[in-house]
């Protein structure tokens, strides 16, 4: 399963059709990914047949940027609009790429979105993962769409 | 004859995100009444009687699902069409135990407005 293609995919689709707004992929990181400066994460579980989580990571600015293309006004501030905003883009990536995680018809479920923001913090998987790191560039800035999947036996 | 909607979510954001699709749609509707989830949706509907409800699934308080089924034990909106809008990846089974509880149809997100033109228009 090629999943920068599907990563790639399955972002454009949702930031065009939902955030209304155009988006650049750029190659796929060669090194993970995980300590984090004026940034917020929305994440998404996977558990089931397959485990582990699809996570946007955004600096600041990204993700109200977003939230503001979301809700057609400007936001100042990570308020809970812009946590519910993200969440819900988390949410929509995790679900639109479960049809390809769950390839067999496997059964695989979504957890709810959480959130984590802050000037700084780090994010690790605790179990041995494969991973899939994608930059997206919008007119705010940059951002990354992480696929973590646990290592199959 | 003026239109009414009530649209259903837990999340500010998606509700903005239907509002902002119906009227791409080109589906206008005079009165745009909102709930958090299934209870206020009651709630509202104690007093409104909106010509469509579009409601997510997963929600704090009452769910989807027991909206549905509250709705249905009620003669004075149980005839109200009802279209879930849920995630791409969300659970087949509550999809269908959505539509044996009444629903009238699905959108999945990410949507395009055409889609919801399409589930939506031949409700209205």
């Amino acid at each position: 399963m090629d999943f920068q293609e599907k990563i790639v995919e399955v972002t454009r689709e949702i930031f065009e059709t939902m955030v209304m707004v155009d988006v650049t992929p750029g190659e796929p990181l060669t090194e993970h990914v995980s300590r984090f400066t004026c940034s917020l994460t929305a994440m998404v579980g996977f558990a089931g047949f397959k485990q582990g989580n699809l996570a946007i990571h955004t600096p600041d600015p990204v993700a109200r940027g977003l939230t503001g293309d979301f809700l057609g006004m400007e936001v100042d501030e990570i308020n809970e609009d812009v946590q519910d905003a993200m969440g819900e883009l988390a949410n929509m990536l995790a679900g639109s790429l479960k049809p390809f995680i769950a390839d067999n018809g496997e059964k695989v479920e979504l957890s709810l979105p959480s959130v984590v923001y802050g000037e700084e913090y780090t994010l690790t998987v605790i179990n041995k993962a494969d991973w899939m790191i994608v930059p997206f560039t919008v007119s705010h800035g940059d951002f990354l769409v992480c696929l973590e999947l646990k290592k199959q036996a | 004859m003026p239109k009414a909607v009530l649209i259903i979510d837990d999340s500010t954001t998606m509700r903005k995100i239907v509002n902002r699709s119906l009227r791409q749609a080109g589906l206008e509707f005079d009165t745009i009444l909102e709930a958090g989830d299934g209870q206020a949706a009651l709630d509202i509907l104690a007093g409104e009687k909106p010509d469509i409800i579009l409601s997510d699934i997963n929600m704090p308080t009452m769910d989807g699902l027991e909206f549905l089924k509250n709705k249905a034990n009620d003669p004075s909106i149980k005839d109200i069409p009802v279209v879930m809008v849920t995630t791409e990846g969300g659970s087949e089974d509550m999809v269908a135990e959505s539509m044996n509880l009444g629903a009238s149809g699905c959108v999945k997100k990410p949507f395009t407005p055409d889609q919801v033109n399409d589930v939506l228009g031949p409700l209205l």
